[in-house]
C-alpha cells in the first residue's frame, strides 16, 4: 500500500503535486476546468505544483506555522485546489467548507478549531464580518477575488500570490502528522472536528485503484464539492496521488451538460451520488442516446444507500455498471463496496476492502451472526483512521470499544459476507449524502422570535433518501402564514446551511418530549409517517 | 412596477450577500449561494412579495431572471 512512499516522505500536497511531477507528470493535464459555461482550461501537474508551491509561501510570509489550522469557504473553483494543497505542503491543517454554510456553522467550525485564517470570496465577507469579533484567533481573511488588499486582515489573494515565489521545499512529513479537519454532525450538541493524518492517502490511494478502479491513463470526475469528505478524498487527494487528469465543474446540476461533459472529456470513471443519479434517471430517457459515452468504463457512487433501480438503469439506459461505496468522514476513505470485478447486489453496501474489517456487534458488545442487523463497526487500525474528534476526546473515546469504532450507522451481513446498510443508531439526518443534526436546526429554529419549541426530524424520501421535517409550536397568539414560513427558512438557511433548511414546516400544539424534557423525535416521525410510535410510557404529560 | 428593481433587495436577503445586483441575465451561475435548496427560497420569497403563486411546471423553463420577471408580469397583470 506504500508502494509510493519515496524517503518517507508522506505529505500529501507535495505527492499529489511535486511527486508527480518528478515522475514523468509534469506536462500531463492535471486537471481541466470547466467554466459553468463549459469553458475549459487546463492546469498541468507543473502548474499545479508551482500554484500550490505560491501558496504555502504565501502561509510561511504570513506567519501561519505547522499544525496552524486554516479553511477554505469556496464553490467548487480552482484556487480552492490550490490553496487546499498549498496549505498541506506547509503542513497547516486544512477545513473545507461549504459554501452554502450560514454563518452559525461557520463560527461553530471556525470558533472550534480556533482557527488563524479563512480562504474566501468577497460575496462571503458578510458572513464572516458578522462572526469576526467572536473569533479572537482570526487573523486572516483572503478572498480570491479582490484586487487589493481591503485592511490588514482582509487580504487579496492574487496580490499575495503574485508577490510570492513558486518554489517551496516541502519539510519532511511524517505519517501521523495532521492534515484535514471535516466537521460532522451528532445528534446532540455542536459539530465535531474530524482530525485526520497525512497516512490517509495510503487508504485514499489504495481504494482509488482497487475500487474505483483507477489507473495513471484514466479521465476521472468526481462531482462530490470539496466541503464533502469525498471531495478531498476523491475529488483532489487520490487521483492526483497517481497522475490521474480530474475533470472538475464549477456548475450545478444539469443533465444535458453533465452528459456532454461524459463525452466530450472521454471521462473513463464518474463518481457521483445516489441524488444526483435519481435526478438523472427523471430525465427523458431519449435524452441519452445522443451522447456517445463508449469511454466510460463505469460509474461509482456514495454519499446514501444506492437504491437497486439506480443500478438496473444504469445497465438499461447508460449501459454502464454502477458501483455503491460506503465510507465516512471519520474513516477518511472508502471501507464497503461493491466494485468492479465483483458481482454487484443490488441494494448492498458490498464487501469489505481488502484489509478492512467490519463487524457486526450488538449494544452489549457481543458480535452478531450473519443475517441480523446491529451496529456496523469497523476495527481499529486502518491506515485512514481518522485520529480524533478536535477538542472532544470523550466523544472519540465513546466511539472506540474494545477494539472497535462505532460508525453510527447499523447493518448486517449476509452469508455471503455482502453487507446491508438499515439506518442510523442515532437521529442524525441524511439529506442528499449531507448529515445534518436536528439539533442544531431546532436551536436554530427557536432563534425566530415566532417559534417557542421545536422538533425536526428525517422522513424518507424518494430523491433526497432523507428530507428534513420540522414541527414548530409558536408564540400563542401567533399564526403560521407564509410570510412566517419563509422568515424561518430564510434563519435557518442563512444561519446554518441550505441544506438544513426543513423542506416541510408543520406547527402544532406541542412537541412530544419525555420526563427529563429530551424531544421524542422518534414519536414525531411515527406520527408523521403514521406508524405505530411504540413505547410512550415516558412521554410527558 | 419595476419588477427587477424589486428582486435586486430579495435576492440580497435570500442569498445573504448585500453585494448582488441582478439583471435579466443574471442566473444561478452567477450568485454563489444560489443553489437547488436557495432556489426553493427565492422562489416562495418572490411569491410572498408579489403575492403571486407558481405553478410547479412554470419554474423549470425558467433560463435567467429576465424570465422570472416576465412570469411575474404575467401574472400581475392577470390579477
Amino acid at each position: 500500500m506504500d508502494h509510493f512512499i519515496k524517503d518517507k516522505q508522506y505529505n500529501v500536497g507535495y505527492i499529489c503535486t511535486g511527486q508527480q511531477c518528478e515522475a514523468g507528470f509534469g506536462d500531463k493535464v492535471a486537471m481541466r476546468w470547466l467554466t459553468p459555461h463549459l469553458e475549459q482550461h487546463d492546469y498541468t501537474f507543473n502548474e499545479l505544483d508551482r500554484t500550490t508551491a505560491r501558496f504555502a509561501n504565501v502561509l510561511c510570509g504570513l506567519g501561519i506555522a505547522p499544525g496552524d489550522v486554516l479553511f477554505t469557504l469556496l464553490p467548487k473553483m480552482p484556487e480552492q485546489f490550490f490553496a487546499f494543497l498549498g496549505a498541506l505542503k506547509q503542513q497547516a491543517i486544512v477545513g473545507t467548507l461549504f459554501s452554502n454554510f450560514g454563518e452559525e456553522a461557520i463560527l461553530d467550525r471556525v470558533g472550534d478549531a480556533c482557527a488563524s485564517m479563512i480562504i474566501t470570496k468577497k460575496s462571503f465577507l458578510k458572513k464572516i464580518s458578522r462572526i469576526r469579533d467572536k473569533l479572537p484567533t482570526l487573523r486572516f481573511v483572503i478572498a480570491v477575488d479582490i484586487d487589493e488588499h481591503l485592511s490588514d486582515g482582509i487580504l487579496s489573494y492574487s496580490r499575495l500570490m503574485e508577490q510570492a515565489s513558486d518554489v517551496f521545499r516541502v519539510a519532511p512529513t511524517r505519517p501521523e502528522t495532521p492534515s484535514l479537519l471535516h466537521y460532522t454532525s451528532g445528534s446532540t450538541g455542536k459539530p465535531k472536528g474530524v482530525l485526520h493524518a497525512h497516512r490517509s492517502i495510503l487508504m485514499q490511494q489504495f481504494t482509488a485503484e482497487t475500487v474505483l478502479g483507477l489507473t495513471p491513463d484514466d479521465i476521472f470526475w468526481c462531482t462530490a464539492d470539496q466541503g464533502w469528505v469525498t471531495g478531498t478524498s476523491y475529488g483532489i487527494i487520490a487521483p492526483w496521488s497517481m497522475g490521474v487528469t480530474q475533470v472538475h465543474f464549477a456548475g450545478g446540476y444539469n443533465a444535458e451538460e453533465w452528459f456532454r461533459i461524459l463525452q466530450n472529456q472521454g471521462v473513463t470513471v464518474w463518481y457521483s451520488a445516489p441524488t444526483a443519479l435519481r435526478m438523472l434517471m427523471r430525465e427523458e430517457a431519449g435524452l441519452y442516446t445522443s451522447f456517445d459515452l463508449t469511454a466510460l468504463r463505469h460509474v461509482c457512487s456514495v454519499g446514501e444507500p444506492l437504491n437497486p433501480e439506480v443500478i438496473h438503469w444504469g445497465r438499461r439506459t447508460l449501459g454502464k455498471e454502477v458501483y455503491d461505496t460506503w465510507f465516512q468522514t471519520e474513516t477518511g476513505a472508502i471501507m464497503i463496496a461493491n466494485r468492479p470485478g465483483l458481482e454487484i447486489r443490488p441494494g448492498s453496501m458490498g464487501v469489505p476492502v481488502a484489509g478492512i474489517e467490519p463487524a457486526i456487534i450488538a449494544d452489549d458488545g457481543s458480535f452478531i451472526l450473519d443475517e441480523a442487523p446491529g451496529n456496523l463497526c469497523i476495527k481499529v487500525g486502518w491506515p485512514s483512521m481518522f485520529t480524533t474528534y478536535l477538542n472532544n476526546p470523550e466523544v472519540y473515546a465513546s466511539r472506540i470499544k474494545a477494539g472497535y469504532y462505532y460508525t453510527g450507522d447499523t447493518a448486517y451481513r449476509d452469508a455471503d459476507g455482502y453487507y446491508w446498510f438499515r439506518g442510523r443508531s442515532d437521529d442524525v439526518i441524511n439529506t442528499s449524502g449531507h448529515l445534518i443534526s436536528p439539533f442544531e436546526i431546532e436551536s436554530t429554529l427557536i432563534e425566530v422570535s415566532e417559534v417557542t419549541e421545536a422538533g425536526v426530524i428525517g422522513v424518507p424520501d424518494e430523491l433526497l433518501f432523507e428530507k428534513v421535517v420540522a414541527f414548530v409550536v409558536l408564540h400563542g397568539q401567533v399564526a403560521f402564514c407564509r410570510e412566517l414560513e419563509l422568515k424561518i427558512r430564510l434563519h435557518v438557511s442563512n444561519k446554518l446551511s441550505s441544506v438544513a433548511t426543513p423542506h416541510e414546516i408543520i406547527c402544532v400544539g406541542s412537541i412530544p418530549k419525555n420526563k427529563s424534557g429530551k424531544i421524542m423525535r422518534r414519536v414525531l416521525k411515527a406520527r408523521y409517517l403514521g406508524t405505530d410510535t411504540g413505547d410512550i410510557s415516558t412521554l410527558e404529560d | 412596477m419595476d419588477i427587477l428593481a424589486e428582486l435586486t433587495p430579495i435576492f440580497q436577503e435570500v442569498f445573504d450577500d448585500d453585494s448582488i445586483i441582478v439583471t435579466r441575465q443574471s442566473t444561478a451561475n452567477d450568485i454563489d449561494a444560489w443553489d437547488s435548496l436557495t432556489h426553493m427560497n427565492m422562489v416562495m420569497a418572490v411569491e410572498v412579495r408579489f403575492k403571486v403563486r407558481f405553478a410547479l411546471g412554470e419554474l423549470p423553463a425558467l433560463k435567467n431572471v429576465g424570465d422570472l420577471v416576465d412570469l411575474v408580469q404575467k401574472k400581475l397583470n392577470k390579477k
